[in-house]
């Protein structure tokens, strides 16, 4: 295995028409992987240094992020944590802190583990990635980017560049639980996020997002497309928990049964409606 | 490859391959044992040392990655043959079993005390999520932690 430190994007874009190249950022899956025998790259690259890849920063009233910008700095940031509070609350819970100071936005969702922490706020906030690979630069909706678990929309020879989260208007209610075995270094059982918008006593606007509960982080437009416009009533909780219950895939694995995941989703989706007003 | 490191205070050059963690360089080129591997892949938390004063899992940092960092390990907190004061407190409160989590655990500790001098209960058992014991039952690393917040605010 060789080890090259990418100095800029243009050294990054060539060394990367190289099929047997992976792009290490923060190394937490990656180099696991690659001791574990599960991936066996033949070159690193290392993204750390490249300064165009890190931070974060307004712009035309979205937040962008850097992919290699690590999961500590996410969460020190008083402008994602006022304007995307999911966000901060999902990250704060990712791994541990040796893990949060090393890993990357960007590696968490090209990792693309049905369970990535950093989807579920990034899903419902409908965050879009900016994509750069052998034709040039594109945009494509993080709804839409996972494929199955560990596959995404990247082509060979592609990387993320920027996560770029549109800052929503004020009054949204965010909610985000993660279920596991215990708070740190846990692989979520089951993770719901919501974002909803309550006037009167109308569902305004509505958004939930779910990990691990089908190959993909998702969100559950089902739920909301039912459930928008309505009046918030016991019956539209249930509904909503009905709704999610049949929206998901989950399996069983080691860490539970895809019964007890769906009761799971169903139970966090209610909750977030109660908690709403 | 060249790696140039600042080591508990330091300046050093060594050579790693892609292959070479961290932590292999610590322990096998500098022979700085103190740092531990647990579980090899970032869940135990005893191969913790501070990258540029953040607590990382070494294990999971190649030398080559951290290469002009500043690097503090165990062995760069004492002074001399006085214990740092969390290490004393470690000592005193029985919060050292078998000792194989300990250096990792103090690592974490003393990156949480340098940026909250005095932290609740609950700053200390969030501070230590990354590092796993299997003797202590915890209680007494968060004693040991409160008390060397204690001492190391009196002496400031």
């Amino acid at each position: 295995m060789r080890y090259q430190q990418v100095v800029d994007e243009a050294e990054l874009l060539t060394a990367l028409s190289d099929p047997a190249a992976a792009i290490l950022s923060g190394g937490t899956d990656l180099l696991v992987k690659i001791r574990g025998g599960v991936a066996a790259p033949e070159t690193l690259l290392d993204i750390g240094r490249i300064p165009t890849l890190s931070g974060i920063r307004e712009s035309n009233g979205s937040i962008e992020i850097g992919a290699a910008t690590t999961e500590t700095e996410i969460l020190a940031s008083s402008i994602v944590q006022e304007t995307l509070p999911v966000l901060t609350t999902a990250l704060a819970g990712l791994g541990s802190i040796q893990i949060r100071n090393r890993g990357t936005l960007g590696g968490n969702l090209a990792n693309a583990s049905p369970a990535a922490d950093s989807a579920i706020p990034l899903l419902l906030y409908d965050a879009e990635l900016d994509l750069v690979g052998p034709n040039g630069p594109r945009t494509v909706p993080l709804d839409g980017f996972f494929l199955g678990p560990g596959k995404t929309a990247l082509e060979p020879g592609d990387y993320i560049r920027t996560i770029r989260v549109p800052i929503p208007e004020p009054g949204w209610c965010p909610f985000y639980h993660k279920v596991g075995k215990r708070r740190a270094l846990t692989i979520a059982i089951a993770s719901v996020g919501a974002l909803i918008r309550i006037e009167g006593d109308r569902i305004v606007g509505v958004r939930f997002a779910a990990g691990s509960v089908a190959p993909t982080p998702i969100r559950l437009h089902a739920v909301e497309e039912r459930i928008r416009s309505n009046a918030l009533t016991e019956e539209v909780v249930d509904e909503a928990r009905r709704l999610a219950m049949e929206s998901v895939s989950p399996i069983d694995d080691v860490r539970a049964t895809a019964d007890y995941r769906r009761c799971v989703v169903g139970d966090l989706v209610a909750r977030a409606l109660r908690l709403a007003p | 490859m060249k790696v140039r490191l600042t080591v508990n205070g330091r300046p050093l050059e060594g050579e790693a391959d892609a292959e070479t963690r961290l932590l292999d360089f610590l322990r096998e080129d500098l022979q700085l044992t103190g740092t531990k591997e647990g579980c090899g892949e970032g869940e135990c938390g005893a191969c913790t040392v501070l990258i540029d004063g953040q607590p990382v899992n070494s294990c999971l940092v190649l030398a080559l990655q951290a290469d002009g960092s500043d690097v503090l390990t165990i062995e760069g907190i004492a002074d001399g043959d006085t214990l740092h004061p969390i290490q004393q407190a470690f000592v005193e409160t029985g919060g050292v079993q078998c000792g194989f989590c300990t250096p990792g655990f103090i690592m974490a500790a003393y990156a949480l005390l340098k940026a909250t001098p005095n932290p609740t209960d609950e700053e200390i058992r969030s501070a230590l999520e990354g590092n796993l014991c299997r003797c202590t039952g915890y209680e007494r690393i968060v004693d040991a932690i409160r008390l060397a917040a204690g001492r190391m605010q009196g002496d400031a």
